[in-house]
């Protein structure tokens, strides 16, 4: 009990719980094929926009982390209309631009505290077990206050990722998920097959970004403290890397991927040095081997096939 | 008058790909548009359903401009098409292509998708049964898992007319859809073209296969080098001496 309870062991846990949702948001603008690199870009405005709302508004958590998620969408739709008339490539750079320019106001406005970031941001855990002792909860068993709170962030974040696996799972197998499958198969023939490519192409691109910016939200209630580096472009390569080693077919490709990039760097702790390297090598091997990530359909049918013959036999 | 096209000009660069191109298409009529290679007739679709725009002149359908209009905004107008060399959306199951054809024609969105309201759930149902008589009317068993993308060629040919009679045109527009079957398939084919008619609904058809052209065509427009030179009943396009000059012409070319 101690060990699952164990401080170290529950943060990474929480690091990945993070990471997965935001694996879920690269893959919802992957579904519908377009190359996103604004995803950092729309967690900073989640993160901030949240993080300003709860310090020095007062907001409460669970209303100020949706908001963030919408401030985010709401810029995604700004920047979305231009941008998504760009493709491949071209699209992948100009977001990437997009979440540098993000990057640079924060740095230069007051209300984001410049360089110095937003601190003393009330944790998730603290809020939720206040919360809960107003309702006369303090304590279960025999856990720590400490405990307590990050278990119960824990419950909250899976939660989180239930529901979004849920939401992308119903939207897969409904006429709306049809429609991104098809542009992603194929823009200009699902145009031609009735489909308003625009409408779905920025539909997808602003639901990622609401998840991108809950995400923000959430890991600026995690981690105390936000400043303009957490959102660099490498936080934008990392999120992409969930989808290039886990696959951006099924959902659970990049959440596999952002198990697995989260765990890593831990288990890689002591070879620290190397970490980096290690890292991007598995990276172009992954490119290089299985561009089409570690989980595909095909693996899927595959595993089925074989399982299947073997409760046959 | 269904589908009017008054003077259509197309030109790539320097180009012509198509200049001054007349004709009309009515109700229910079964429409060729016959040339030999690189004429211009796919030109001539892609012109027609908004892919791009024409140079010069004007379509019409149902005395609506269709100049200007997305792709998507045609189709929903009631115009339909297939592609001369397939562009199915491979990855998908041949079910799922047919009830992407019928998105113009359902309503539910993401939240209704989502928590799969009753309504959701029967528009849903509908759609699919629509579409698993679509792939029974072309001739595709349902029950296959496999991707569209893998299927034989002459059912990917027939998937595509499955999926634009999704859409419920009244126009349907088959960029040669016999490209690559075999006799017996070109026969079916035909029925089934024959078939797209009695339900009402109107058909333009680019073909080189000249027996299936002049078996099933009401009226053919003959395209040569971007320009028409001839229109007219299969008998009447059989002898005349432009046509036959333009394609024999090539023969001894
Ligand atoms: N998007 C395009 N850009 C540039 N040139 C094009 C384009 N589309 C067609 N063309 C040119 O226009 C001419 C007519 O092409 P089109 O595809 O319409 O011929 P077609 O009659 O369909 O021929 P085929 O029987 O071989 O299919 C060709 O010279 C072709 O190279
Ligand atoms: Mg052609």
């Amino acid at each position: 009990m101690d060990i699952i309870l164990n401080q170290y062991y529950l943060q990474i846990v929480i690091f990945v719980l993070v990471n997965a949702i935001l694996g879920v948001s690269i893959y919802m603008t992957l579904s519908t094929g377009q190359l996103s690199l604004g995803n950092a870009g729309f967690m900073s405005i989640g993160a901030y926009t949240c993080a300003i709302l709860t310090v020095k508004a007062g907001f409460p958590v669970y209303l100020a982390i949706p908001i963030g998620g919408a401030a985010a969408s709401f810029i995604s739709l700004i920047i979305g209309y231009p941008a998504l008339r760009l493709t491949g490539i071209y699209l992948a750079i100009a977001t990437l631009g997009f979440g540098e320019v993000v990057r640079v106001i924060i740095l230069n406005l007051k209300i984001t505290n410049g360089a110095l970031g937003i601190s003393g941001i009330p944790t998730l855990g603290t809020k939720i077990s206040k919360m809960l002792s107003s309702f006369g909860l303090s304590r279960f068993g025999g856990l720590t206050a400490q405990q307590t709170s990050n278990l119960l962030v824990l419950v909250v974040l899976i939660f989180i990722l239930a529901f979004l696996v849920f939401f992308c799972t119903r939207l897969n197998r409904s006429r709306v998920g049809r429609a991104f499958a098809s542009i992603k198969a194929d823009e200009s023939a699902a145009e031609a097959m009735g489909i308003n490519t625009t409408y779905y192409k920025l539909l997808a691109f602003a639901l990622g970004a609401f998840i991108a910016g809950m995400a923000g939200g959430l890991s600026a209630h995690l981690t105390f403290f936000i400043g303009p580096k957490d959102f660099a472009y490498h936080r934008t390569v990392e999120i992409l890397s969930f989808a290039v080693l886990g696959g951006s077919d099924l959902i659970i490709g990049p959440i596999v991927g952002a198990l697995l990039l989260t765990m890593l760097p831990e288990l890689l702790r002591s070879a620290s040095e190397y970490r980096l390297m290690i890292y991007g090598a598995l990276m172009v091997i992954m490119m290089a081997f299985r561009p089409q990530g570690l989980i595909s359909k095909e693996t899927v049918r595959f595993w089925k096939r074989k399982l299947g013959r073997r409760i046959n036999q | 008058m269904t589908l009017v096209l008054d003077q259509v000009s197309k030109s790539f660069g320097g180009l012509a790909a198509l200049s001054d191109i007349s004709f009309k298409v009515n109700d229910g009529e079964i429409v060729g548009i016959i040339g030999p290679n690189g004429a211009g007739k796919t030109t001539l679709f892609n012109l027609i359903t908004g892919i791009f725009p024409p140079t010069e002149g004007k379509i019409s359908y149902h005395g609506k401009n269709l100049l200007g209009l997305r792709p998507y905004k045609v189709t929903a107008l009631g115009l339909a098409r297939t592609f001369q060399n397939i562009r199915l959306f491979g990855h998908m199951s041949p079910l799922d292509n047919v009830m992407v054809g019928a998105h113009c024609r359902t309503k539910a969105g993401v939240w209704r998708g989502l928590w799969r309201t009753p309504a959701q759930r029967k528009e849903e149902k509908s759609t699919r049964e629509r579409a698993q008589a679509l792939l029974q009317l072309v001739g595709i068993e349902n029950d296959t898992d496999s991707p569209a993308g893998s299927l034989p060629y002459g059912q990917q040919r027939r998937l595509e007319i499955a999926r634009a009679l999704a859409t419920e045109p009244e126009l349907i527009l088959l960029d040669e859809p016999a490209a690559g079957m075999n006799e017996s398939e070109t026969q079916d084919l035909r029925l089934l073209i024959k078939k797209i008619q009695m339900m009402g609904k109107t058909v333009v058809l680019i073909e080189h296969d000249m027996n299936l052209v002049m078996n099933v065509c009401d009226r053919l427009v003959v395209i040569n080098f971007g320009q028409k030179i001839a229109e007219g009943t299969p008998a009447e396009i059989q002898k005349n001496p432009l046509v036959i000059e333009a394609y024999l012409g090539r023969e001894e070319a």
